[in-house]
């Protein structure tokens, strides 16, 4: 089971992370600052030790001599009471005094020149021109920070090379590194409340908008379709405006649909009216015969109110757009057939001349039988409403087109897409409802294909014509 | 610590003639000092009780069997459980011992070398003791919670009456140079103190009070020119003070001098009023202690006040806890005498005392400042080697040999 999605949570979770991730980088890099500074500030410390035993060091008695100055050794214990080495190397490498046999500075002797820093520790040039390197290692399982002086002896004949190691434990290092991160670490601590707290707000007020318009949606009248007014930031604007949108769009549906009413119940109200009439004058007379024939009159009346009421359903049932009409596989040809040969016959008697031009291949697509039936009947009753005296059923390939061409007095360019608005009559005289072109309209619709009205191949009459897009069966 | 350390840039003749009169010297020491060497080893032994199992427990200590007995025997009565085994070595043979041995068997270490115990702690072979006590214990008698100074020990001045009757009792390093060189003609011979080429203890107090004043090399002269007689021990020195051979002794251990001083009603003993520096037997437990529990409930009890007390009242070392302020404590002392206390301060310099190159450096500086206003007739003064000779080793067998001797002449 998910649980419903919040746009505050995510937008927390988005920014937050990445800080904490900031956070994080940010402590290690203060650690990482803090044990360098140490370092640096002890490393000062191995320095002035080995100046301090490298000052001390000359040549005596054919060897080197050195009269150890004790200060030299304190000052590498600090508070910290750390541990501390010294040797004295010739530069040979030869031990020549010391407590500890500390491993010696494995790089090249080489110039001042071309040196090249080691891979750990810091090469410097001391105030001498000797040469320092400072290092951590580990020595007898105990972790020192060595500091090596390169010097030589200055005196008058004698340069000989000598080399002084000093080395000390890490304590007061770390207890440095240690106070100077807690000083970081408040520091951090603070601007990661700031950060965070500064982020809520932002988030908070940042989707205050959002707020607002479901207030603003939430309060309004079910009933009213007036646009929504309230500013709001553009991202939100655009909403309202799609909003909007779909409120005109209902505005403009509400008012077909009353408009659609309207039409119909006119329409209605005029046939009863004339069979109310009809019979109210029959009612007058005693004439058996008479009667008999507004009897026929409200007969043919009553059956073209039927009729209209039919086409009514019809298309109110098309309009619905949660019906999703079963598409099943037919044959084109087959049906513009049958349907031709139905209408066939009244259409003789009328002296219509009705023909059909269908392959005798079946040609497949999907769709409702008796909707198409029902769009073709239609077609061929308009055509003969509006006086076509040859009607012709054509149906086509690629894409599947089922067509019906008259030779009526066709549409008005500009009227073509009027005549599909119910109870619209683009051509005058004519005694249909007004509902035929909108009933084959919606049928076109639910199947998905594209209705036409154009001129027939010699420009003259009216051709309609279903175009299928869909795949055919 | 390495007794084959070749000494560098030697010729090879020197060095076998060196390495020779070394261990002749060591020999002759050896084989001189055979009964008092041997090793003294005191018991005793444990009794468990249903609560509480048997304990073992081994202390190699250069502190001498009469003056750690009183503090062993309040120990045992205490932990009775704790099957005790305490040897007295000597600093070398404590310091030998504890290097050789793969799994040493001593569990607490005390001595009075102070730079070698400091070396061993350097080094990473003592383990640390935490606590309460631990951690009051005063920052200068202590070093890392390995290292813990137990005692306080004054270096002292010893005269006789003769001395102060006729030319008055020196009573600071000042008026004994004073009188070193007004009277130096009349002192001919009768002034005695360390040899530093062949004592560890005088060497190291060399040190220390050259590191405290260059005016000590004047002192140094003084004694030269009264041509002091120079003794390897406290004991010999108290010996010749007893004898009547010596008028004034300087730099004797106090805590051995006291006893002997108040057996003989002709001694008197000073601590200068300018400086006196002052020793301390260290005690650490190793890192490879085969019982360590053991090892901290002993430091634990020696650092406490009961067990400082027992030193303070029953034995002349001198007790470090500042609860404690009758006679021999260190409170008392430094009421007494103030600033003018300088204790060995337990830092890295004593790692310089132990520097090979370091001693020779010193040891002919002494020489030659001993020699400045002696009217020889042997020509030039000796050069720094013969002075350096001796290496630091045999000179500590001669500072336990001293404590020895000491324990032997004030035993009560």
């Amino acid at each position: 089971m998910r649980r419903p999605t919040s746009l505050y949570r995510r937008l927390l979770t988005w920014l937050l992370l990445p800080l904490l991730g900031l956070g994080a980088l940010m402590l290690v890099q203060a650690y990482l600052d803090a044990r360098h500074t140490a370092d640096r500030a002890f490393d000062r410390l191995l320095e002035a030790a080995t100046l301090a035993i490298a000052d001390r060091v000359q040549w005596q008695d054919d060897q080197l001599w050195l009269d150890l100055p004790p200060a030299a050794l304190e000052m590498l214990a600090t508070d910290a009471e750390e541990r501390v080495f010294y040797a004295l190397y010739d530069g040979d490498g030869n031990f020549i005094t010391g407590n500890a046999r500390l491993p010696g500075d494995e790089r090249p002797d080489q110039g001042q020149g071309n040196r090249q820093e080691p891979l750990q520790g810091t090469l410097q040039d001391g105030a001498r021109g000797d040469t320092l390197l400072y290092r951590d290692i580990e020595w007898h399982s105990l972790a020192l920070r060595q500091g090596t002086r390169r010097s030589r002896l200055e005196d008058w004949s004698l340069q000989e090379r000598f080399e002084v190691r000093v080395a000390h434990t890490r304590e007061g290092r770390e207890a440095l590194t240690l106070s100077l991160l807690r000083g970081n670490l408040a520091y951090i601590a603070a601007m990661a409340a700031l950060a965070i707290a500064a982020l809520l707000l932002a988030i908070r007020s940042a989707l205050a908008p959002l707020t607002r318009l479901r207030s603003a949606i939430r309060s309004r009248d079910p009933r009213a379709l007036a646009p929504l007014e309230l500013p709001l930031p553009r991202e939100l604007a655009e909403l309202r405006e799609t909003v909007n949108d779909l409120l005109a769009r209902m505005r403009r549906v509400r008012a077909n649909q009353e408009r659609f009413i309207g039409d119909a119940s006119h329409q209605l109200r005029t046939p009863l009216a004339g069979l109310s009439t009809r019979a109210e004058l029959a009612l007058r007379q005693d004439d058996p015969i008479a009667w008999r024939g507004a009897l026929e009159a409200m007969q043919t009346t009553s059956a073209r109110t039927a009729r209209l009421a039919g086409q009514l359903l019809s298309l109110t049932r098309l309009d619905n757009p949660e019906a999703t009409p079963d598409l099943a596989p037919l044959d084109l040809n087959a049906l513009a057939r049958r349907a031709t040969r139905d209408a066939w016959a009244s259409c003789h008697r009328d002296g219509i001349d009705l023909g059909v031009e269908a392959d005798e291949m079946p040609l497949m697509i999907d769709g409702v039988a008796w909707q198409l039936e029902e769009a073709l009947t239609n077609l061929i009753d308009n055509a003969r409403r509006y006086g076509a005296q040859h009607i012709t059923v054509r149906v086509t390939d690629d894409p599947p087109t089922l067509a019906v061409d008259d030779d009526g007095p066709g549409i008005a360019k500009d009227q073509r897409l009027l005549v599909l608005r119910p109870f619209y009559r683009g051509r005058d005289g004519g005694e249909g409802s007004g509902l035929g072109l909108a009933i084959v309209d919606g049928i076109a619709r639910g199947h998905k294909a594209r209705l036409t009205l154009e001129p027939t191949a010699n420009d003259t009459g009216l051709r309609v014509a279903v175009h299928f897009m869909g795949d055919r069966g | 610590m390495k007794l084959s350390d070749p000494l560098p840039g030697a010729g090879s003749r020197r060095l076998a003639l060196i390495l020779l009169k070394l261990s002749l010297l060591t020999l002759g020491l050896l084989l001189g000092a055979a009964p008092v060497w041997a090793e003294e080893t005191l018991r005793f032994p444990g009794n468990a009780t249903p609560s509480q199992p048997l304990e073992r427990l081994t202390v190699h200590g250069a502190l001498d069997i009469p003056q750690v007995r009183p503090l062993l025997e309040d120990f045992h009565q205490r932990f009775p459980f704790i099957s005790l085994t305490y040897r007295n070595l000597t600093t070398l043979e404590l310091n030998r011992r504890f290097l050789a041995a793969q799994t040493p068997s001593a569990d607490v270490l005390i001595s009075s070398a102070m730079p070698w115990q400091y070396r061993l702690a350097n080094d990473g072979h003592a383990q640390p003791l935490t606590g309460a006590r631990a951690d009051a214990w005063p920052g200068w008698a202590r070093w890392r919670h390995e290292l813990f100074a137990v005692t306080f020990e004054p270096i002292v001045m010893v005269y006789r009456r003769e001395l102060s009757e006729r030319f008055g009792a020196p009573q600071s390093h000042a008026e004994l140079l004073d009188l070193l060189e007004q009277h130096g003609e009349a002192l001919r011979g009768r002034v005695v103190t360390y040899d530093p080429a062949k004592s560890g203890a005088g060497y190291s107090y060399a040190v220390e009070e050259a590191r405290l004043s260059p005016r000590y090399w004047e002192l140094v002269a003084a004694l030269g020119a009264t041509e002091a007689v120079l003794e390897e021990t406290t004991g010999a020195m108290l010996k010749g003070l007893k004898e009547g051979k010596y008028w004034l002794g300087y730099n004797l251990l106090g805590s051995y001098a006291q006893n002997v001083v108040a057996s003989d009603p002709a001694l008197e003993m000073v601590i200068p009023k300018d400086y006196a520096l002052v020793t301390q037997r260290l005690a650490l437990i190793p890192q490879r202690a085969r019982h360590p529990v053991t090892a901290q409930r002993f430091l634990d009890y020696l650092i406490s006040e009961h067990g400082q007390r027992v030193i303070a009242e029953r034995t002349a070392l001198g007790a470090v806890h500042p609860a404690l302020k009758g006679p021999g404590t260190a409170n008392a002392l430094k009421a007494r005498l103030g600033n003018a206390l300088r204790p060995i301060r337990l830092s890295p310099a004593l790692l310089a005392t132990l520097d090979d190159l370091k001693r020779r450096a010193l040891l002919a500086r002494w020489k030659r400042e001993f020699r400045r206003w002696q009217v020889t007739d042997e020509g030039p003064s000796p050069s720094a080697d013969e002075a350096g000779s001796p290496s630091y080793q045999s000179a500590s067998v001669s500072e336990a040999d001293d404590e020895a001797n000491a324990a032997r002449s004030g035993a009560p």
